[in-house]
């Protein structure tokens, strides 16, 4: 492949897995914190629905993109009160959000099937939600790693009596870093609508949202390596497109289960060494022996 | 506990108690693959049914949008059947199973279904004749273009599509013999985020001129809007004004004269099964507007190719090779209306594989 | 005055699947009643919409068959969890279960085409559980040799499957009729589960049911099942009792895999008779909200599978009468769990 054709590759890449990754950062905060959840596929939804709706009926964008971060904390504090409130099943909870979003991205997204609006506009080859990608991840480390909050965040994460034990109260951390989380899920969503394709349709996310599970894993909970992540995930669709439009025969099936079997394989060694980077009271709840 | 039961068994036999009886002179039922405000194909089918709507009298419509072409579609139909349905449009290629198995089923229900070519005693099949349609559509992209490559966004691609890039090619080639058309497969006859990344991908790789072959258009046009590229619609006539600039031409679908004349034939009883298949002026299929940008003698050239096409002229006359330089169709053939399925083989000037 | 009217109907049922039943009925009505505020805002009439329901669904032989044709996928892939959960395994991988199952399925009735019904059909059956099981085996693998957890290794399994079953349609398993739409040529009637009369009730409804059944006897009648409620409670104390926990394991997860095998092979073999793309809309994961929801009982997993297919029912209905788009129903569903989630409380599953 010539270099320009791998540099529009790897700018498609880009702009394809921006989505994911903020869709990741989300999930991975709540992860650090203890919390699985599955519905983010639901979350995102809802962020491309009120994003979309948002957008026509203000004519801004950037309000647009607000109000789906709005949108997706709201969905995601009511996944926090049944889990962690109502000491729900995570992964019940999860599927449950993932019906809610399905189901209320629909009806509020029905309306304007079809309408045109102003999307992001574009400075230089990106919009602003890609340009604030990579230094979002860097805000998240930084908040992770960083400060007192994150600090206790995943503790929490490790071990909720400890911090109880410490002063703190675990409840609040997670429902903070739930609420953090759905606010980077419902922007991620919105890129979708607002920026990459400029429309909304049922469903329009395509499992993003799993995938998005699937690089927390991937990445080791750690914000950095989603990046890289996201950009592979991302990357797998836009490569196996871009090397159709330049007559490769690639089976595009073959490319997109990469990075699944990338992230099984790396979880294998992992395990075969007895690492594993994953929070333990996340570990806890996953074995799910409540 | 006692109270309970007895008070909702009353609500119960209240509600059923209430039922309107029916009073249309025509149920009709149709279900989409996707939304109806798509700007493209279920917007096209939609539209067609509302004229009809209101050209017969007494028509009810039921429409159920997003129908996955499974067989999920089958008890969607069979709903619209139960609510009285005696004239069914299956609009999506892939609802034909379930729409003859329902066909075999209910012998006084009428069908048709869109882009097949099943027929039964009341199943019908219809659609515009798309193929030679878009040599003109070719002819367009031939002049227009300044870097000798077109992009096509292919759905799901089965031969009636792979004809229609076909006759695009072979459109383009005849007034531009440099001229290689790229493209690229989506697998999903609506795969938005897909479809953007795929008009990106084109554009690419040296593409100034994009069109498509999916439900909706919008997305691949306002992807070549933003890079600056030129667009050609398909499916409905609504999507120009996506691209104020780049707009070149298009085809449209217009479906309501046979609809209304479907419905008049199932109230009078004089429904007859055919495969119906209209091409340039015969009606279902028409070139939509030219954009700003394309020069007279460009619009006079597309017009005469079209008005070609609608007086019978077939682009597909041997002998055409493909892409890998076999011959596909010898001199002295030519590959009618009924072989439009089965193309899996793209022409010369074609980069993509078929299958 | 919901918990209320819950607490009353407890102290009125005694048997634990007396109270699992009322309480699906309890859940089910005060779901609909929040879904009536739901559709009264997005300006639908919700008396029209159930009345509807009531007509199409219950009060119609084809509706009510219907009913029983989308219970049956949920059987199958709720057992598929069930089964494991009662060691303590999570499994989310009912969906690539499905789909390797009707893969496996699919390339035995299209490499024997010419074999009687009486062989054929056995060999796409086993096929179809087969393929399944395998899917499962792998995590099943992973999870004893405590390489990687299960729900993660079953999750991303999901992924994989769709995208083979693809491949294998778009490439080399498509059929040349009806012009290359993307499927694979259609099976051969001996390979067909048989239907019940004109509907679409098909043979899987009663492997769904004969799996429940097993499943029940299992748990509660045999040593096996025994043992393996054993490691559910207390894994280390199994172990050191000298139950092969390893081995449990593995054996829970792939045969659970090889229902969910069977419910993917039930929908290319009766249902749509060919191998296509989109054979579920989200079938294994509706089957573990099906089996949490029952709390692993095989009669509660009857009455909630019973109650999900009202659901998706609802939705059709709406769908053509009302012009809601059916999506709507996820927005039920989730409704109908956001208050058993709500309900439960106290950190029980």
């Amino acid at each position: 492949m010539s270099t320009s054709l791998s540099v529009a590759v790897l700018m498609s890449s880009i702009r394809s897995g921006t989505s994911l990754l903020y869709a990741t950062l989300g999930e991975m905060v709540g992860q650090r914190a203890g919390i699985v959840n599955l519905g983010l596929e639901g979350n995102m939804l809802i962020g491309a629905a009120v994003g979309f709706a948002a957008t026509f009926l203000t004519g801004s964008p950037y309000l647009g993109v607000a109000a789906a971060a709005l949108a997706g904390m709201v969905g995601n504090l009511l996944f926090a009160y049944i889990v962690v409130e109502r000491r729900a099943n995570q992964l019940a909870a999860g599927l449950t959000l993932l019906f809610l979003g399905f189901g209320a991205s629909a009806l509020i997204g029905r309306p304007f099937i079809g309408v045109i609006i102003t999307g992001l506009p574009r400075f230089g080859d990106f919009d602003p939600l890609v340009w604030l990608a990579v230094p979002t991840a860097l805000l998240m480390g930084w908040l992770l790693f960083r400060t007192r909050w994150g600090l206790a965040l995943r503790a929490v994460g490790e071990d909720p009596a400890v911090v109880f034990a410490a002063g703190r109260r675990p409840d609040l951390l997670q429902y903070e870093a739930l609420a953090v989380g759905g606010l980077l899920g419902g922007i991620g969503g919105a890129h979708l609508s607002v920026a990459f394709t400029l429309s909304w349709d049922e469903g329009m996310t395509a499992g993003r949202g799993f995938i998005a599970i699937a690089l927390v894993i991937f990445a080791k909970w750690n914000p950095l390596w989603a990046v890289i992540g996201a950009l592979i995930f991302g990357g797998a669709e836009a490569l196996q497109l871009s090397l159709q439009a330049g007559g490769a025969d690639v089976s595009p099936f073959l490319m997109n289960m990469i990075p699944y079997l990338l992230t099984l394989i790396v979880l294998v060694f992992w395990g075969w060494n007895r690492r594993s980077a994953a929070p333990a009271a996340l570990g806890r709840s996953f074995f799910g022996v409540e | 506990m006692m109270r309970f039961w007895s008070l909702l068994s009353c609500y119960l036999m209240l509600l059923l108690t209430t039922l309107p009886a029916s009073a249309a002179a025509l149920t009709v039922g149709a279900i989409y693959v996707g939304s109806v405000n798509d700007y493209g194909y279920n917007q096209s089918m939609h539209d067609g049914l509302a004229t009809m709507k209101e050209a017969v009298p007494g028509v009810v419509l039921l429409e159920a949008e997003n129908v996955p072409e499974t067989a999920e579609a089958e008890r969607v139909m069979e709903g619209m059947i139960q609510q009285g349905a005696k004239l069914i449009f299956a609009t999506s290629f892939g609802h034909q199973q379930s729409a003859f198995n329902l066909a075999k089923k209910h012998s006084d229900v009428f069908f048709e279904h869109a882009g097949g070519w099943m027929i039964a005693g009341n199943f019908g099949n219809f659609f515009g004749a798309t193929q030679a349609a878009w040599y003109p559509m070719g002819v367009a992209a031939g002049k227009m273009t300044k870097s000798n490559t077109l992009g096509f966004v292919v759905g799901v691609p089965i031969g009636y599509v792979i004809g229609n890039v076909n006759a695009f090619a072979l459109g383009a080639r005849s007034v531009n013999s440099a001229v290689q058309v790229r493209v690229v497969v989506t697998g999903s006859w609506s795969d938005k985020a897909k479809e953007a990344t795929a008009a990106g991908a084109l554009i690419d790789q040296g593409a100034d001129v994009v069109t498509m072959h999916v439900d909706s258009p919008a997305t691949v046009i306002q992807a070549a809007e933003s890079r600056g590229v030129y667009s050609i619609g398909f499916q409905s006539l609504a999507a120009q004004k996506l691209a104020p600039k780049g707009w070149i031409t298009g085809l449209g679908f217009i479906w309501a004269p046979f609809m209304t004349r479907t419905a008049k034939s199932v109230i009078e009883g004089t429904f007859k099964p055919a495969m119906v298949r209209e091409g340039l002026g015969q009606g279902m299929l028409t070139i939509a507007p030219f954009g700003s940008a394309v020069p007279e003698p460009v619009k006079t050239l597309v017009v005469a190719a079209g008005d070609k096409v609608g007086g019978g002229y077939n682009p597909f006359i041997g002998p055409i090779t493909d892409n890998t330089g076999a011959v596909r169709i010898p001199a002295g053939e030519a590959w009618g209306g009924d072989k439009m399925g089965n193309f899996d083989w793209y022409v010369e000037g074609v980069i993509g594989k078929a299958k | 005055m919901q918990r209320d009217f819950v607490m009353s109907l407890r102290g009125f049922a005694t048997s634990a699947a007396r109270q699992g039943a009322l309480r699906a009925v309890a859940v089910a009505l005060a779901a609909l009643a929040i879904f009536a505020l739901l559709l009264l805002a997005d300006g639908k009439d919700p008396l029209h919409a159930y009345r509807d329901t009531l007509v199409y669904v219950f009060g119609n032989a084809y509706g009510f068959s219907e009913l029983l044709v989308r219970m049956t996928p949920l059987l199958l892939t709720s057992v598929a969890v069930a089964l494991p959960s009662r060691l303590g395994l999570i499994n989310v991988g009912g969906e690539g279960q499905l789909y390797m199952g009707a893969w496996l399925a699919s390339a035995g009735a299209l490499a024997f085409p010419n074999l009687p019904a009486w062989l054929l059909l056995p060999l796409v059956t086993v096929s179809g559980f087969l393929g399944g099981a395998l899917w499962a085996l792998v995590p099943g693998l992973f999870r004893a040799a405590k390489l990687v957890n299960e729900t993660i290794s079953t999750l991303l399994l999901n992924y994989i499957a769709p995208l083979i079953v693809s491949f294998f349609i778009f490439g080399p398993w498509r059929s040349a009729e009806s012009s290359s739409y993307p499927q694979s040529p259609a099976f051969v009637d001996a390979a067909r589960l048989p239907s019940l009369g004109g509907t679409r009730i098909h043979l899987g409804l009663l492997y769904g049911l004969v799996g429940l059944a097993l499943y029940a006897l299992l748990m509660s009648r045999t040593r096996w099942g025994l043992e393996m409620r054993a490691i559910g409670g207390n894994p280390e104390a199994s172990l050191r009792l000298g139950i092969p926990v390893a081995g449990y394991l593995v054996a829970a997860m792939t045969v659970a895999g090889g229902f969910a095998g069977l419910a993917g092979m039930a929908e290319v073999s009766a249902i749509q008779g060919r191998l296509v793309a989109n054979l579920s809309p989200g079938y294994g994961y509706m089957g573990f909200l099906v089996a949490w929801l029952a709390g692993g009982s095989a009669a509660g997993i009857l009455v909630m599978a019973f109650l999900f297919a009202v659901v998706s029912s609802v939705g059709d209905i709406l769908q053509i009468t009302q012009g809601v788009p059916y999506a709507v129903v996820n927005l039920l569903m989730g409704v109908i769990l956001f208050i058993v989630l709500g309900q439960r409380g106290g950190g029980r599953r």
